[in-house]
């Protein structure tokens, strides 16, 4: 009797203490101040921790600060959400927010966004549309907004320049493309053996397929999907020529290293030790790439038969949690780091980003003796030629990682790339129906249909 | 271990006097003058006791059961549940790619042999008298005291087709290596290697424990019968052991089981037509990356019951080799 009493208080004890830790622990932080989620190499740390502090001195909010790495961002952020410890203000990615605006873990943000007088025109269009979400379709301009962006990265293709020169080639225009046959006699040109050992010592160029086939398939007016993102569209005519264009560049022509080499490690060394003519620039490169031995620029991608030109433009946004104790206060952090102008200037001197303010980046890419020097190349992707990565505007990417797993034979020059699409495309196809039934499922289920 | 006896034994004399007791124990306490002692005792063994078990219900048993629970619906780790039954290990049966992952995480097991075999050899080597003996032995610990993560990247680079450092040595004796992270044939091997040199270190330090505890006057023995050093090492030195093969061999099954860092650093896509996708990794992608927890864990589930047996398997085969020496 005794005994069992006493267990049982024990026990009871026990539970009430841990539950206690657990709901102290949750509905984002404690009341006075904000829980700010987000990840970043040292560099981005560094200066967003700059920008946060200004953020508290000029306002009074307390942010408590949870930094990890990039790799563990989604895996952690889900962890939190899991333990319904969810930040109130964090990063979210392109690729997750409709998951998250479904299960209702991302608030609403538009009408605050708009009391707070933000001039969203003076952002770029393309960052913000990325999260807006009106229950069907993700980067609509008249979906609610769930989120700013962070940044938007758009994905230039840039060349050596002191390459360039000694080859005696005509540097590419900044405006008018080149196109693929254009560009492909340059960089038979470029591939040569220097140092007369009989090995190949500097290469064209050398492109990842994952991150780089974009940019051949929708200048050639092929696309992933359809408009609606309903139906497959990989094993048309024009996103065949243009892998095949693509993967000959290695096979057939032999202007990049290695023809079995579809590694980024590789070529990303190769370019910065000034081995590669032709390689693309993320914003995120500049800090890097401005400290080596040569000079680089920016181009336009060269052009398939459409002779326009198209690359992505990633983004991170920023959003807030439904279940933030400060929505208000949680809200203002969000727009402070995306739009106010010491903020912005702030993370651009760290050389990290683009500049989100329209008119910020227009002077900054205006600047005198800049490197690159044709910085307004990023600022066309952003306003005009970028779009988004086939996976971030749809509910899941496994349909979408499905095209890369098997895709080694085509780029080793073993399968054309047309029977190899046509293979892949049901599979595909599959898993994006798949993935657009949960879609519905979990916006039923959470009432957001 | 005797004071637990005394407790023990205490407890139950003074719960039969306490029923025989037509008085509350309370008012008059049997035993004269020790029960003050005993309840504190006791109220601090209970305590003992539920600090474990209230961790094991916690954190083993309540999650165990949720994951069970959870497999049985659709869940993408966000929102809420929805239950649809066995669905989930039905699609699985149809999931080509857990069956690839399955394969190739068992596939990876072929290392363990070869690790054991090589530790086996090494410790023997470890255990004469060299010069410098402690200089190799560290040398060959220190892999395993690395962190995985900076380890599985300086093997990727290691790896690199084009200038990687194993073909640069394979160069200089005249072998053209293969690009061994972007082939479906020396993918798996080359995680094999690393996985074996990353765990030579712990093994050979467990062999050379066993070995330097084997009775010295077994060899002797053996020798005035005229054993040779082969016919020693089969029948003194493997049996005996023989505890260590098991205890590695089991839990490098586990280990091997559930490996994810390496594949996830060294080919962060599956490798090549998935051939180095591991069932962990494969489980991670689609929980985290796909958001599909709740079909992520009834293949967890799956992975758990195949390793439990296995296991159990192992030490069925062991229970009928074991042998024991006084």
């Amino acid at each position: 009797m005794r005994k069992s009493r006493l267990t049982a208080g024990v026990v009871a004890g026990l539970v009430v203490a841990s539950t206690a830790a657990c709901s102290s622990g949750g509905g984002g932080g404690s009341s006075e101040g904000l829980t700010f989620m987000f990840r970043g190499g040292e560099d981005e740390k560094a200066a967003y921790q700059e920008a946060i502090d200004r953020f508290t001195e000029e306002t009074g909010v307390e942010v408590e600060v949870i930094v990890t790495d990039p790799d563990q961002y989604a895996t952690k952020l889900q962890a939190a959400v899991a333990g319904n410890n969810v930040p109130d203000v964090f990063y979210i990615e392109q690729a997750n927010l409709q998951s998250y605006v479904t299960s209702g873990i991302l608030m609403d943000i538009t009408d605050q966004v708009e009391e707070q007088g933000v001039d969203l025109a003076n952002l770029w269009q393309y960052g913000v549309d990325s999260y807006r979400y009106d229950g069907k379709l993700q980067g609509t301009p008249d979906g609610r907004l769930y989120g700013l962006p962070k940044d938007v990265g758009p994905f230039a293709m840039g060349y050596n320049k002191t390459m360039l020169e000694e080859a005696g080639i005509e540097l590419p225009d900044a405006d008018e493309p080149l196109t693929w046959d254009e560009w492909l006699e340059i960089l038979k040109k470029l591939t040569k053996d220097n140092n007369g050992d009989g090995e190949l010592d500097q290469w064209g160029t050398g492109l990842n397929v994952m991150w780089n086939l974009q940019s051949f398939v929708w200048s050639n007016g092929g696309d992933w999907t359809n408009e609606d993102r309903t139906q497959v569209t990989v094993d048309t005519p024009e996103f065949a020529e243009a892998l095949q264009f693509f993967t000959d560049l290695t096979t057939e022509h032999e202007v990049t290293p290695n023809p079995e080499q579809a590694q980024t490690l590789d070529t990303y060394q190769r370019f910065m030790a000034g081995e590669i003519g032709f390689f693309p620039v993320g914003p995120w490169d500049q800090s890097v790439y401005n400290e080596l031995d040569f000079e680089y620029d920016l181009m336009p991608w060269p052009v398939g038969k459409t002779g326009e030109t198209a690359t992505w433009i990633g983004s991170l946004g920023i959003g807030v949690s439904t279940t933030t104790d400060l929505p208000d206060e949680a809200v203002q952090l969000v727009t402070y780091l995306s739009a106010d102008p010491t903020a912005q200037q702030t993370l651009v001197d760290a050389n990290i980003q683009v500049p989100n303010l329209i008119d910020v980046a227009t002077e900054w890419a205006g600047e005198e003796g800049a490197e690159p020097a044709n910085r307004q190349e990023f600022l066309d992707i952003v306003q005009d030629y970028g779009r988004p990565m086939p996976a971030a505007v749809t509910y899941g990417a496994a349909w979408y990682d499905e095209l890369w797993t098997n895709i080694q034979p085509v780029v080793d020059g073993q399968k054309p790339a047309a029977e190899y699409l046509a293979e892949v495309q049901p599979r595909m196809q599959q898993l994006l129906d798949e993935s657009n039934a949960q879609a519905e499922q979990a916006a039923a289920a959470n009432g957001n249909g | 271990m005797t004071t637990s006896s005394a407790t023990t034994s205490g407890s139950t004399a003074t719960a039969g006097l306490r029923a025989s007791a037509p008085t509350p124990p309370r008012k008059t306490p049997p035993g004269g003058g020790t029960s003050r002692l005993h309840r504190h005792e006791q109220k601090w063994a209970l305590i003992f006791v539920a600090a474990p078990l209230i961790g094991y219900l916690a954190f083993t048993l309540y999650p165990v059961c949720f994951a069970v629970y959870a497999s049985l619906t659709q869940w993408n780790g966000l929102g809420p549940m929805r239950f649809i039954g066995l669905q989930n290990y039905v699609n699985l049966l149809g999931d080509e790619y857990f069956r690839i992952s399955l394969f190739n995480t068992f596939f990876y097991m072929i290392g363990i042999p070869i690790g054991l075999a090589l530790s086996l050899a090494l410790a023997i080597a470890m255990n004469r008298k060299l010069y410098g003996l402690t200089a190799f032995r560290t040398i060959y610990y220190i892999p395993v005291i690395s962190s995985l993560a900076a380890i599985a990247i300086l093997w990727q680079w290691a790896y690199n087709g084009d200038f990687g450092l194993v073909n640069q040595v394979l160069a200089f004796v005249g072998i053209d290596g293969p690009n061994w992270l972007a082939s479906t044939a020396w993918a798996k091997p080359a995680i094999i290697i690393m996985a074996v040199w990353k765990g030579l270190g712990y093994s050979m330090l467990l062999y050379l424990a066993a070995i330097q505890s084997v009775p010295r006057s077994l060899y002797e023995a053996a020798q005035l019968d005229g054993a040779n050093s082969w016919q020693r090492f089969r029948a003194i030195t493997l049996p005996m052991v023989r505890p260590v093969t098991f205890f590695l061999v089991v839990t490098n099954i586990i280990a091997g089981a559930q490996i994810f860092t390496e594949i996830n650093i060294m080919t962060p896509g599956g490798g090549p037509e998935y051939s180095t996708a591991s069932a962990v990794w494969h489980i991670w992608r689609q929980a985290f990356r796909y958001q599909q927890m709740g079909y992520a864990t009834a293949m967890a589930i799956v992975l758990g019951i195949l390793i439990l047996i296995i296991t159990l398997i192992q030490f069925r085969l062991n229970r009928r080799n074991s042998f024991v020496i006084d």
